[in-house]
């Protein structure tokens, strides 16, 4: 191909002009090959400035355009649009820093310009070596898969309805839910739970474009963002039905944690030792009472069952049984009840009032350590270490335990089969702790709810809020998606089979072809982060605009 | 039926890192996304910190691609030095007045060379260093603000104050300096607002007992940021007012918590955060974190937890804390689990300050037409749906506006706003 190269300095004014000898810059590529012209001008960034590259690139018929500037994060764009309309290929273009790089970080004139020189030197050999890339779009299907029928299941499902998405809502069991059904009232204001949650199902069953499967399992879920092929299989009736998606949302939720593991809480072993769910159903059945059908007098609530084993907070503990204080003071006015935590851990703006407003006669809080159950009579013993460590123990009727929440068993099966990453917890990983709590590794898959973490009710619902609004203003029907242009490549001839690329992908972007026993990059998945090629063994791969030739001929220039 | 035919332009207010990921959602469903920001610049508190829990990850490194992206969107009109005057109208339909603010500064011939500070005469205290270092009367807060484009103070600038200086003007070399630039009165039309204000910090000097204020060397939460901060008024150097490196520090947890009735869900993991800033710059440090619970929930605060605590931190649970001088040191009486009294010496002290609302909350809830809460922060119409939704429709609330939360709660709310308004209008 016959290049005709151009290079353009830009003076930023003052910045570059004063601090290097843009001249000596432009007699040092003048005569380089391929060059057509060098010239100088005073902010190419302007108005003026993208005019005159405009003008350039046509008059001489340029191919290939070189800026030395600024940082790439100030104006690589602003020169790719110029390209663009300039009807040159945006990949043809190349930036060298001389601002950030150069002008800005030495008072030294002769060393800046030295430097100047070799960078730009270095833009022009790699813009050589640069293959016109094009922009791909896709297809996409705007319909909605939601795995699991809790809280954060409906409310994505009723929101995404709402702007007549087309949604396929799979639950395990034979009622949608989840755990919060068997709650009657929500902290802090202590409103309807069940009740509320009830009239949400109600709700769902009568909208027309939520496709609800009961007693089903999500068994495939093949593609990538925007196209997704699914297979959900009935498990009473065993039948399989295959539909398409263009976006996943994980909402599996939590269980608790197995109290077995613990066994000086007495659980399983002694009567009247009961889990939060088995006091939440109790009181929603509206009998708080003891094996003997008499009532409690006395209640103990302990906070922070498994968190030691766990390793982490399970953030909604010490409130809901808080509430617990409630519903037994409530349903019977003079019993006694000892919680017995170790931090309180009330976070947010309403939920210490919630707390300072459950404090009263008969209300004890104990900070403690070391519990232990045991049986006496017809009672219950806890002996305990108390905050200076002595020990102590005090005698109820009721032990009701607070176990930490952990990712519901789906979680794992979830991830193995579609190869989204779990995290701490074994909860799956948010995509960026802060700036993605929503959306995973693999583009199109979303997480709402406890499936990404112990939270509240309202945490919940908020999270199932954000994935609606991921994915209404990502995947938005008759707009194509368009993937990431800079992916790796795979070479046939090279690839030895070793699979290594496969383990190190974060994208799911690559699979094996058994017939062929080489691996294949799925461009529509790769988001070019390279990491394959360092990790391939046997040079087989490349990643697109940063090829092994581009780097080495820039590196070449720049460091020689 | 009646159909009215609703405007789909949104207005957010505050480009903190909530109004930012806000508006970049919104931009990216083609809706045009008015951005209005009090302060010359964006980013809001989270670029004051250098790091971030859990991960440590570089705080500026996060925002400012994000920042990036939102100067570069065509979607995203952006307006600086502004305010919310007036708003009428109803979801769907709303009308807004902005009162922006003249920067004097042309932001299109700006290209940020901050060559007009220097021959600037006017010396100031910058409120954005928490006041540890000066800044001009012409400026840019901090090195690496975005928009990269200095405001004039007009309250200190001399030119604004009846001299005839024009040393800033005289010095840029693309005139971009514009004394004759006035206020802007900007009317907008739109159909739904995320008001994204955030939060400031609890004032340390309601509670006298810690000496904030009067005993040198007591910090509070945010002055300590900075002074870790790379591009802080000490480069990065953590020192005491003398210059010396301290050798103990005390970090008093819950800060103001009593004061305001709740718990502002970030202090314990920043408190921990700090420890790991004090280690990393000064080895060997003795740090006393002084505690009453310690609230780390989350499935990935703990790890961090306990790896501070590995680090030989010494973790007191305390109350009735009382700082005083002690000669070139500072003394902390304390009374411990058991009820005891006690007390040690330390060269330093950081006050993890609560979240509390903004001081304009109450009137922008009154422009805006929503309610704030016995604490002050915007209201939700029912803890029991959506914490976004207010009694108002069309008008959501986002982030630390809404109640004390941490970045990722604040950009679930972002998300959920964006769902709410995507769904729904």
């Amino acid at each position: 191909m016959n290049r005709k190269i151009g290079v353009y300095i830009c003076e930023c004014g003052p910045n570059i002009a004063e601090k290097i000898d843009i001249d000596k810059v432009i007699e040092a590529v003048t005569s380089l090959n391929d060059i057509v012209t060098v010239e100088r001008y005073k902010l190419l960034c302007s108005e003026a400035g993208k005019n005159y590259l405009t003008e350039q690139i046509k008059k001489h018929s340029l191919t290939h355009l070189v800026v030395a500037a600024c940082s790439p994060r100030d104006h690589q764009l602003t020169f790719m649009e110029v390209c663009e309309n300039a009807k040159i290929n945006p990949y043809l273009f190349q930036l060298a820093n001389i601002r950030e790089q150069c002008a800005w970080v030495t008072d030294n004139k002769e060393e800046a310009t030295k430097k100047a020189i070799r960078l730009t030197k270095a833009a022009i050999a790699r813009v050589r070596c640069h293959s016109p890339l094009e922009k791909k779009e896709i297809e996409s299907n705007p319909d909605i898969l939601i795995i699991g029928g809790g809280i954060a299941g409906i409310e994505a499902s009723l929101q995404l309805a709402h702007s007549n998405r087309k949604i396929y809502l799979v639950e395990k069991n034979s009622f949608l839910g989840g755990l919060i059904k068997n709650f009657e009232k929500k902290y802090p204001e202590m409103q309807p739970c069940s009740a509320s949650i009830l009239q949400k199902i109600e709700t769902i069953k009568k909208i027309s474009n939520i496709k609800i499967f009961t007693d089903s399992e999500v068994q495939e879920i093949l593609g990538f963002f925007g196209n997704f092929e699914v297979k959900v299989k009935n498990k009473k009736e065993k039948d399989i039905e295959s539909f398409n998606v263009g976006a996943v949302v994980f909402a599996t939720g939590s269980s608790l944690f197995d109290i077995n593991k613990n066994p000086q809480y007495g659980y399983g072993k002694f009567d009247n030792v009961l889990t939060s769910l088995e006091f939440e159903q109790m009181n929603l059945s509206k009998k708080i009472v003891l094996k003997n059908n008499k009532t409690p007098k006395s209640v103990a609530i302990i906070y922070c069952v498994g968190r030691t084993d766990k390793g982490y907070c399970s953030e909604i503990c010490c409130m809901y049984s808080i509430k617990f204080v409630r519903y037994l003071k409530d349903n019977i006015p003079d019993i006694k009840i000892v919680n017995f935590y170790s931090d309180l851990c009330i976070p947010g703006k309403s939920h210490q009032k919630f707390y300072e407003q459950t404090q009263g006669e008969n209300i004890d809080f104990i900070r403690a350590e070391n519990i232990d159950i045991t049986k006496k009579g017809e009672q219950l013993n806890i002996s305990y270490d108390d905050e200076t460590n002595r020990k102590k123990n005090c005698i109820v009727d009721m032990v009701i335990l607070s176990p930490a929440l952990e990712p519901s068993v789906d979680a794992a099966k979830l991830a193995e089969f579609t190869g989204v990453p779990l995290g701490d917890g074994d909860f799956f990983a948010e995509e960026h702790e802060k700036l993605n709590p929503v959306s995973t590794s693999t583009q199109g898959v979303f997480i709402a709810g406890c499936a990404q973490g112990p939270k509240s009710i309202s945490d919940t619902i908020i999270q199932a809020e954000a994935v609606t609004g991921k994915i209404l203003s990502s995947l938005i029907p008759g707009k194509k998606i368009e993937p990431e242009v800079k992916v790796s490549q795979i070479s046939e001839s090279f690839c030895i089979g070793c699979k290594t690329c496969l383990d190190i992908c974060s994208y799911g972007a690559i699979t094996f072809d058994e017939m062929n026993k080489i691996s294949v990059v799925n461009e529509v998945i790769c988001r070019g982060c390279g990491n394959c090629v360092a990790a391939c063994p046997s040079g087989a791969i490349t990643l697109k605009h940063f090829t092994f030739n581009q780097i080495y001929e820039e590196l070449k220039e720049a460091v020689q | 039926m009646n159909e009215i035919q609703s405007n789909l332009d949104i207005l957010v207010i505050g480009a903190g890192i909530t109004g930012i990921e806000s508006s970049l959602m919104l931009s990216k469903s083609d809706r045009k996304v008015h951005l209005i920001e009090k302060t010359s610049y964006t980013g809001g508190m989270a670029i004051k910190f250098e790091e971030v829990f859990a991960n440590m990850e570089c705080s500026t490194c996060m925002v400012a691609p994000l920042q990036q992206e939102l100067l570069q969107n065509k979607n995203i009109n952006l307006l600086t030095l502004a305010e919310v005057e007036d708003v009428e109208g109803c979801f769907g339909n709303f009308t807004v007045k902005i009162h922006k603010k003249a920067r004097y500064v042309d932001m299109k011939n700006c290209i940020g060379c901050n060559a007009c500070f220097e021959p600037c005469p006017v010396h100031l205290k910058n409120e954005f260093e928490e006041c540890l270092s000066e800044r001009k009367a012409i400026y840019t807060p901090f090195a690496g603000a975005l928009p990269n484009a200095p405001m004039i103070d007009t309250k200190h600038c001399l030119r604004f104050n009846g001299k005839d200086c024009r040393a800033c003007q005289e010095a840029c070399m693309f005139e971009a300096i514009d004394f004759n630039q006035k206020d802007e009165h900007i009317q907008l039309t739109i159909g739904a607002i995320i008001v994204a204000t955030g939060y400031t910090p609890f004032d340390c000097r309601e509670i006298p007992q810690y000496g904030y204020g009067k005993i040198n060397n007591v910090f509070t939460a945010f002055e300590f940021e900075r002074l870790y901060a790379s591009n802080g008024p000490t480069d990065g150097k953590i020192l005491l007012k003398n210059g010396k490196i301290p050798k103990s520090a005390a970090i008093i947890h819950c800060v103001g918590r009593d004061n305001k009735g709740y718990c502002s869900s970030v202090c314990c993991m920043y408190s921990l955060k700090f420890n790991h800033y004090l280690t990393s710059k000064i080895p060997g440090i003795k740090i006393s974190e002084f505690y009453t619970d310690l609230c780390i929930p989350g499935k990935s605060h703990q790890k961090f937890y306990e790896k501070i605590k590995k680090m030989g931190t010494m973790l007191i649970r305390a109350s009735d804390i009382e700082i005083t001088e002690q000669g070139e040191e500072i003394a902390i009486k304390y009374i411990d689990v058991g009820g005891k009294k006690n007390s040690i010496t330390v060269d330093m002290v950081i006050l993890t300050s609560a979240i509390v609302p903004k001081d304009d909350a109450e009137k922008l809830a009154k422009i805006l037409g929503i309610t704030i809460d016995e604490y002050g922060f915007f209201k939700e119409q029912n803890q029991n749906a959506s914490s976004v939704v207010t009694s108002k429709p069309g008008v959501f609330i986002v982030g630390c506006s809404q109640g004390p939360k941490n970045i990722q709660e604040s950009i679930s709310q972002a998300g959920a706003a964006v769902g709410k308004i995507l769904s729904t209008h």
